[in-house]
């Protein structure tokens, strides 16, 4: 039975992609021409992970990715080279900030918005998918306290400057978790999101905190914790096959870097809340949270609450509630791990499989947020002409326009699929590795990942679904 | 007066086909797991 399972599995999805036309009669099919029903490319997602599982079982017996190999590739990068992104950081950061404040308050208009929500919370990403951790060389705030770390050992004398605390270990990067909560909490809960001076205030506040972390803390265990952005984009880094190390660049295989991620405290709450986050997104625009929505912000309007604060809890709960789904799907899935035995507890097991869900959390970005890149993202061309929207057009490029027709929206839900089944692939073949290198039984190691790839399937069908219901 | 989410059943039911491929796995997956230890006591 255990066989044929699979087998007829693969017989409905093979013949709805061989006989589209008939699949299509019986199909859900929208505003994008699909030829078979949305729902089954979560049965061929599923087929194609299942496969996969079967393949990584018998043709991946031992670790392979526990050992990072690299190459330097470049030596010697100039610190000129490294002050100069530092300093076109801290530029780009005044001018966003500047526009928010001064521009208009529009927020088409403003190029405050479109740059925080595309091209910071996005682009960067996308970015650190190809060239890793681009982010480190930019950031603002760690070029700011560089240079003023810089000037202070230039002007005091040697000793004068007290050392910084020691940064607590029970912390970890729990704050980075809890920022990133934060600014997704403001992307889609907040009713003001696209405030373009709000979102100014917020950057300097958040920049403030930034400096004040790194003065007490120091400035690179504060950027490997605490820097919601700095932590969380590093992190996404450790899929690419570049990495900058000191002033050289290195090259390695593509998602080499994940294993070697240190599992301290906060490491499975911050990818569980990037996961969770982008679930809520996609949720929020499906038909079953906005049945449920308007019935919960009405409880919360017949206890007192104003409708906007109503609407923001009602939403607040989602969001919540999403992160703390995945968190226990992912639990789910450690603790069938357990049941394989080798005396291995639950936390542990938590930690060392935190990585697994790294390439998830890309899927997940990749698979929401590639149209906004793709069609947003182009407002950037008459933005940076009229960054305060008061009919400036410093560069000539202030009537450019978004072409929404460079990719269709079928075009769109490939990639967004495309997006997921590699994600989670990945996912399922770096826990494979970690499995094999944690217990001494391959038998057990195999075992084991039978949870995970439950878990996998529930992550692929649950983005699919999220997917498709905002796209109805 | 609040409405169950059920009473909108007719908007969402389509989603349970997303949660079958995971239903099947979990039973594929069982049934694996109940042939294992079988094996492993005919084993012994």
């Amino acid at each position: 039975m255990s066989r044929r399972l699979p087998v007829a599995v693969a017989a409905v999805v093979v013949a709805a992609l061989v006989l589209p036309a008939a699949a299509s009669a019986h199909g859900l099919v929208g505003k994008q021409d699909l030829p078979i029903p949305r729902w089954l490319f979560a049965w061929g997602a599923a087929m194609v992970l299942v496969l996969s599982f079967v393949a990584l079982a018998t043709l991946w017996p031992r670790p392979r990715m526990q050992e990072l190999r690299e190459r330097v590739v470049w030596a010697g990068i100039p610190r000129v080279l490294e002050v100069l992104c530092g300093a076109v950081g801290v530029a780009v950061f005044g001018i966003v900030v500047y526009a928010g404040l001064a521009g208009s308050q529009s927020p088409l208009e403003n190029l405050a918005p479109t740059f925080v929500y595309v091209v910071f919370w996005v682009a960067v990403p996308f970015a650190s998918l190809l060239l890793g951790d681009v982010f480190r060389a930019f950031n603002p705030w760690r070029a700011v306290a560089r240079a003023v770390a810089w000037a202070a050992g230039r002007v005091m004398p040697a000793g004068a400057l007290p050392e910084p605390l020691a940064y607590p270990v029970r912390l970890g990067r729990w704050p980075a978790a809890a920022g990133i909560l934060v600014f997704a909490w403001v992307e889609l809960v907040s009713v003001n999101r696209d405030d373009p001076s709000l979102l100014a205030i917020l950057a300097l506040a958040y920049a403030a905190v930034q400096l004040v972390g790194m003065s007490l803390y120091g400035i690179d265990p504060w950027l490997r914790n605490a820097d919601p952005f700095g932590v969380f984009f590093g992190l996404l880094a450790r899929v690419a096959p570049l990495r900058w190390r000191d002033r050289s660049l290195v090259v390695r295989r593509p998602l080499s870097g994940l294993p070697s991620l240190d599992p301290r405290a906060g490491t499975v709450a911050l990818v569980c809340v990037a996961i969770g986050t982008t679930t809520f997104d996609g949720f929020s625009m499906g038909t079953l949270w906005n049945d449920v929505a308007p019935d919960l912000q009405q409880w919360f309007i017949d206890v007192g609450l104003s409708a906007q604060d109503a609407l923001q809890l009602a939403f607040t709960i989602g969001l919540v509630g999403c992160v703390l789904a995945v968190y226990g799907l992912y639990r789910l899935g450690i603790a069938g791990m357990r049941t394989v035995g080798e005396g291995h507890d639950a936390r542990e097991l938590a930690g060392l499989f935190a990585h697994t869900l790294v390439p998830i959390a890309f899927a997940y970005l990749v698979a929401h947020y590639f149209s906004l890149l793709g069609y947003q993202g182009q407002a950037l061309a008459y933005l940076v002409s009229d960054p305060l929207g008061d009919g400036s057009n410093l560069f000539g490029t202030a009537a450019a326009t978004i072409d929404y027709g460079w990719i269709s929206a079928t075009g769109v839900w490939y990639v967004q699929v495309g997006a997921l089944v590699v994600g989670h692939v990945a996912g399922l073949a770096l826990a494979h590795d970690r499995a094999l290198a944690v217990y001494r039984d391959p038998q057990a190691a195999t075992r084991s990942q039978y949870w995970m790839l439950t878990v996998m399937v529930g992550f692929t069908s649950l983005g699919l679904w999220l997917l498709s219901a905002s796209a109805q | 007066m609040t409405e169950l989410p059920i009473a909108h059943i007719g908007h969402w039911w389509t989603s349970l086909l997303y949660l079958a491929p995971v239903l099947l796995v979990v039973v594929w997956l069982a049934v694996q797991s109940w042939r294992q230890r079988r094996q492993d006591r005919t084993d012994r």
